[in-house]
């Protein structure tokens, strides 16, 4: 048992760098630069490579685009659509709901 | 140690070729995805399906589970020898699961990925002297919408492997207490630093990664920081206006509700949402309620409207 109350921080008050988001997703640094530069992995990268930052979204993102590969060897832009499917799915499912029609 | 049968929980035999455990483990993950799939238990298959995977779809660790298994079924109780696995290495998997409990007393070297892929990159090359860092765990708490609008302190339970001294790992349960700030919203990720797996010959320890899911409420939907709400008005409360008392998630308000209201008409109280750096807007959905028509009095009152409102709610439809 642990008795200390731990506080973390929320990826969106403070971003994860690259390395930190490879890191948290155990790929390297070069999987995320390929995905970011594909067009099919967000975050704050208009910039130089060493100020990209990544935000809770980008994590979950980041790590749903690699199951997607790892389970079916899906290429980047296959596991990406199916992602954004998954996505628009579940963004329609909380819509019904707050329409009340799906509880 | 209740013993687990893998190839069970894939439906494929022993004999099973890799080619063959991956086509199953990929049809049971389409079939029992959380997104598509209509079962109850769907997020527990999934997990015991990857947990399964994750063992019979590297060969080593399938073989070093198969000399394990020998003569074992699924619920049995188990112990492994007390010797037994020394000539295995494994590290990089989940932790949560049986394949690592009987591992636990294995050093871990390396931490290659079980997938290969993507999935291996830190951990690759091995490494009996280097200094590694341990890995990320990434695990989801799940809160009421009350601890989002107030904060709170909430326990989650983690199964970690530790290191001692000579290098052996063996895993332990570990309770954490985590302070939930106030605003947080779902899918939101909660980073504690230093929490993760301990790192290897004193490399720093990993990140526990908690990422916010909120727990379901009938009274409340939530879509980002916008919070709705379902009110229950009378016909009258709807028809001429009123002021009303409602239980929201940051207390008890007045509200006024506009004469002529029905049933689907939004309230937005602005700000009254969850409070982000953004504070959302909560929206009342107001639900007009008839009163039953159970008494005399409560029909007399009907059969008065009905005869005195020239009132026909179908004319928009030709009726």
């Amino acid at each position: 048992m642990h008795d200390d109350i731990l506080t973390g921080v929320l990826l969106d008050d403070v971003a994860l760098t690259l390395d930190e988001l490879a890191r948290a997703c155990n790929v390297e640094t070069e999987w995320v630069v390929r995905h970011v530069q594909a067009g099919v992995l967000g975050g704050e990268t208009s910039v130089q490579v060493t100020s990209w930052r990544f935000r809770s979204g980008d994590l979950a993102r980041a790590r749903r685009l690699l199951s997607v590969e790892r389970d079916f060897d899906a290429n980047e832009d296959l596991a990406a659509l199916v992602v954004d499917m998954a996505d628009e799915i579940r963004r329609l499912r909380a819509h019904m709901r707050v329409l009340g029609i799906e509880r | 140690m209740e013993y687990k049968d893998y190839y069970q929980a894939l439906g494929v035999e022993k004999t099973a070729t890799q080619d063959e455990i991956k086509k199953a483990y990929r049809k049971l993950v389409r079939q029992y995805h959380p997104d598509v799939s209509k079962h109850k238990d769907a997020d527990a298959r999934t997990k015991e399906i990857n947990e399964a995977y994750d063992v019979l779809g590297d060969p080593e660790k399938r073989a070093a589970y198969d000399e394990l298994g020998r003569g074992h079924r699924p619920g049995q109780g188990f112990q492994p020898p007390p010797d037994w696995g020394t000539q295995f290495d494994f590290g990089g998997a989940d932790a949560n699961d049986f394949f690592n409990d009987l591992f636990a007393h294995v050093g871990k070297r390396s931490r290659a990925g079980a997938h290969g892929g993507a999935h291996g990159a830190h951990a690759g090359a091995g490494g009996g002297g280097f200094q590694m860092p341990g890995e990320d765990i990434h695990a989801a708490i799940a809160i009421d919408l009350r601890d989002a609008y107030q904060g709170a302190t909430r326990t989650v339970s983690l199964r970690v492997p530790q290191h001692d001294a000579q290098g052996r790992t063996t895993m332990q349960d570990k309770t954490l207490s985590v302070n939930i700030p106030k605003g947080v919203t779902p899918g939101q990720q909660l980073r504690m630093r230093g929490q993760g797996h301990p790192g290897v010959k004193g490399g720093p320890a990993g990140d526990l990664y908690l990422e916010i899911q909120l727990n379901s409420d009938p009274r409340y939907r939530v879509e980002g920081t916008q919070v709705y709400q379902d009110v229950p008005v009378t016909p009258w409360e709807a028809a001429l206006g009123a002021s009303i008392s409602v239980p929201t998630p940051s207390g008890t308000v007045e509200v006024t509700v506009p004469p002529g209201s029905q049933t689907g008409r939004k309230l937005r109280l602005k700000g009254r949402g969850i409070p982000a750096k953004t504070p959302g807007d909560l929206y009342l959905m107001l639900n007009v309620v008839l009163p039953p028509a159970t008494s005399d009095r409560a029909r007399e009152l009907y059969q008065a409207m009905a005869r005195d409102l020239a009132f026909n709610p179908r004319d928009r439809i030709g009726a």
